[in-house]
């Protein structure tokens, strides 16, 4: 090798060992902090390696195992149809948009720009929720919202318009349909594009508690997030002039509970980012168009 | 041909893919259609006449609480309905609005018109504010008729407090409370080092040094400014209007019309100057504002020794202490022995109302009745099951948590919804503030003390000053905070900077406007 590339490959080295492990810190601190005991952290405050390891606050947080497990079946179950759909949605809306040949398309495009900039507001939106749709304590406010997003829809339209127009124009010379088109070409052509929207789908539908607040009421319909914002909540509340009415009962969540409902919540939509990494690696439409 | 068929196929696919879509959202909206409905066709029929109240109809009420459910409140609800429909032909279906960000949730659920027949409300969840809105059903008409018991029972006075330009809105909670701001503080560290008993500021002061000093231990360890604030304002008899009405206040309960914002008097130049000394000293950390931690949190492990409640949330603290804690001895202190009176609080500090949508108001106002003034309503829905949440005790009108059965059951949680709305104090089963011993001498004292509450019923609604009372507000945190917990080393400076941001923000604008509501408030209730 050369001299200069073993100087540049130690610095590069040296500096992205250094990031990462300043991304790392905090995230082995939430870790450790679920495990330290609690009396530890009011005394000294988070340490990266505690004197005094603890299971108490994952104790606590899985004293009603079957909630915290239905909570994750309805979270799990919604990212997926919600991802899944999204997706379905979301790049069908942004191929037609994209199409030279659909004439109304800057029209179409302009009407749903401009929800992005002026929307009716939380209780008109609340009230057509409610009243009009019916979905008061059910799924669908969950799934529904976020599934067709103004914004996701334009970001795939404009990726959808980087893959040159011959590639449909060819496909119909040998006789393929618009849904073909759409399906066997442009969808396998648009993984990148795919794996991004789906991963703000996912992470959209998988961190999400405020729908939950607004529409459910049943205990067993609250996804993950709600379930943990809410002890959190809670703690919130004894600072507020409404603390004079709360039993003595009433404890807040200690430090320890808060870093291990993190890490339950973020444990594993962690892992979901190496798997739909390799599809942002790939090239576009390297190689697609000859001659 | 053949992309004729596939054509065919793509566009029969869309079609098929809205069409589930739209399903989905009909079925759901027929449903709740439905719903809706049924009941409607019942209620027009029926006849209303006084005394005679027809139950002919099956009736779903939906009710909503504030805070969060019980584990086995499901139970309890279904138990409580069983007995409801034989008696009144009705069934409640109880929501909560859980603590989640629930200032907007409640907003959200009296604004937008859904179909809700009764739902808890409060001075603290902008009661008067919501019934001058239109929010709530004027109930004046209903309630001899529909709650006749509860209408006799409920004092001239607490209704009184309940009304909104002459009309009643809610049914107020029947249960006088005090809660008047005070510290916690370390009694087994104040008889270890001689200290004095604690009394007034000067005491106060001792203590913090000689726990400082001797015990080496910051005294009020964590957030700090609940404390010095509170303690401010009742050392002065500085009283806020209305709620939290921020740095404009009143200059003492006898004169509720001389009304300032405090950080032009001199009175709050004479303590922060005081303060300044105090935080020099270090009785607090130079972090304090900054702070996450409750200063409470560092008494548990030894590291503290002073902490902000008011009288039953230091109850509350100190039981949980003897609990947890059994070597920490602790005393409190309440401010209100600055002044020597108490104001109580509201009656419709808790309360129930009826929303404009309520679709059966008056079944509403029957369950209310019961449930208020029946044991067997109350308990169940206050405490839970008999055996499985508590014990009657020996003297058949306490009861004791947990019971015998459950007594080493880790899963067990004490029954405890958000029943403050309906709360009886004839009713109720359990002592106040925890069991705290102490608190029937406060309770006494306090009752020995205690002058109407003039300043709380004030109804503010900052609309027509909103820009003012922001900027006034941004300034209190910037400049204010710091200087009230002595973290500015040049106080005359800082306190000049203060007030000309404050003028700057437009504070006398504010304080006129507090002025005209307060002495309106005052020419109807007649406090000169």
């Amino acid at each position: 090798m050369e001299r200069a590339s073993v100087v540049f490959n130690t610095i590069g080295y040296i500096l992205i060992t250094f990031l990462a492990v300043l991304c790392l810190l905090p995230f082995l601190l939430i870790l450790t902090g679920s495990f330290t005991a609690e009396s530890e952290i009011i005394r000294d405050g988070f340490k990266i390696i505690p004197n005094e390891w603890s299971l108490e606050a994952y104790k606590a947080i899985f004293r009603s195992p079957e909630q915290i497990v239905k909570a994750y079946q309805v979270t799990i179950g919604l990212t997926l149809t919600g991802v899944v759909l999204g997706l379905f949605l979301t790049s069908m809306a942004g191929y037609v948009l994209s199409r030279k040949d659909f004439k109304y398309r800057n029209a179409i495009s302009f009407f749903i720009y401009f929800t992005m900039l002026f929307s009716g507001g939380l209780i008109p939106w609340y009230i057509l929720m409610v009243k009009y749709l019916g979905l008061k304590d059910s799924f669908l406010a969950l799934l529904l919202p976020p599934l067709l997003s103004a914004f996701n829809v334009i970001l795939m339209k404009n990726f959808m318009k980087s893959i040159p127009d011959s590639i449909t124009e060819s496909a119909k010379i040998d006789g393929a349909g618009d849904f073909a088109i759409y399906w066997k070409l442009i969808l396998p052509l648009s993984t990148p594009g795919l794996a991004t929207i789906g991963l703000f789908l996912a992470l959209g539908y998988w961190n999400d508690w405020f729908l939950a607040n607004l529409y459910i009421n049943t205990q067993d319909k609250y996804p993950l997030q709600f379930l943990l914002y809410r002890t959190l909540a809670s703690a919130a509340v004894l600072n507020t002039s409404a603390a004079a009415n709360l039993s003595p009962d009433f404890r807040p969540p200690s430090e320890t509970l808060k870093m291990a409902a993190a890490i339950i919540v973020t444990g594993p939509i962690v892992f979901l980012y190496p798997f739909v990494q390799r599809y942002f690696v790939k090239g576009l439409t390297l190689g697609a168009v000859k001659g | 041909m053949n992309r004729k068929i596939k054509n065919l196929f793509s566009v029969v696919i869309s079609a098929l893919m809205v069409i589930v879509l739209l399903a989905a959202c009909g079925g759901n909206a027929g449903n709740g259609g439905k719903a809706d409905n049924q009941p409607k066709t019942g209620n027009t029929g029926s006849p209303q006449n006084e005394g005679n109240v027809d139950l002919s109809e099956k009736v779903e009420l939906v009710w909503y609480l504030l805070g969060e459910p019980h584990k086995d409140t499901e139970a309890v609800v279904a138990e409580f309905n069983k007995m409801l429909a034989e008696e009144l032909n009705t069934t409640v279906k109880l929501n909560f609005t859980s603590w989640a960000d629930w200032e907007t949730k409640y907003n959200l659920l009296l604004s937008a018109g859904e179909r809700i027949d009764m739902i808890f409300a409060s001075t603290w969840a902008n009661y008067y504010k919501y019934a001058a809105q239109g929010a709530f059903l004027p109930l004046d008409d209903l309630l001899p008729v529909y709650a006749p018991e509860t209408w006799k029972n409920v004092s001239e006075q607490d209704w009184k407090e309940a009304k909104v330009n002459g009309k009643i809105y809610a049914v107020p909670s029947t249960y006088p409370e005090y809660t008047p701001d005070g510290i916690v503080y370390r009694e087994d560290w104040r008889k270890e080092l001689g200290l004095p008993e604690i009394k007034d500021l000067d005491s106060i002061e001792a203590y913090l040094d000689g726990v400082k000093r001797e015990k080496g231990v910051t005294p009020i360890n964590g957030k700090a400014y609940n404390e010095i604030y509170t303690m401010f304002r009742a050392y002065y008899d500085f009283q806020h209007i209305g709620g939290d009405s921020g740095v404009v206040v009143a200059t003492s309960y006898d004169t509720p019309r001389d009304i300032v914002a405090y950080p032009f008097t001199d009175e709050f130049e004479e303590w922060v100057k005081k303060m300044r000394t105090w935080a020099e000293k270090g009785y607090w950390n130079s972090d304090t504002l900054s702070s996450q931690s409750e200063a409470g949190d560092a008494i548990k492990v030894g590291t503290g020794a002073v902490y902000w409640r008011n009288a039953p949330g230091a109850g509350g603290f100190i039981m949980g202490q003897k609990t947890d804690n059994p070597d920490i001895e602790l005393a409190y202190f309440p401010f209100s022995r600055f002044h020597n009176y108490v104001m109580p609080t509201l009656s419709v500090q808790n309360a129930m109302a009826i929303p404009k949508s309520a679709k059966y108001p008056e079944r509403s106002l029957m369950v209310l009745d019961k449930l208020r003034n029946d044991p067997k309503y109350y308990d169940l829905m206050t405490y839970g099951f008999e055996g499985v949440h508590y014990d009657i005790s020996e003297d058949g009108r306490t009861i004791v948590t947990p019971p015998a059965s459950r007594a080493d059951d880790p899963d067990y949680a004490n029954y405890d919804i958000a029943s403050w709305g309906w709360r009886v104090e004839s009713m109720q089963r359990v002592k106040p503030a925890g069991g705290w011993p102490e608190f029937d001498n406060l309770l006494a004292e306090f009752r020995e003390t205690s002058r109407p509450n003039i300043f709380a019923g004030v109804m503010m609604d900052y609309e027509p000053v909103r820009a003012e009372q922001a900027a006034v507000n941004a300034v209190m945190q910037q400049y204010g905070l710091p200087l009230m917990m002595g973290l500015i080393s040049d106080v005359e400076k800082g306190l000049e900077t203060y007030r000309k941001q404050l003028e700057a923000a437009g504070v006398h604008k504010l304080v006129d406007y507090v002025k005209e509501k307060a002495n309106a408030h005052f020419d109807a209730i007649g406090v000169k």
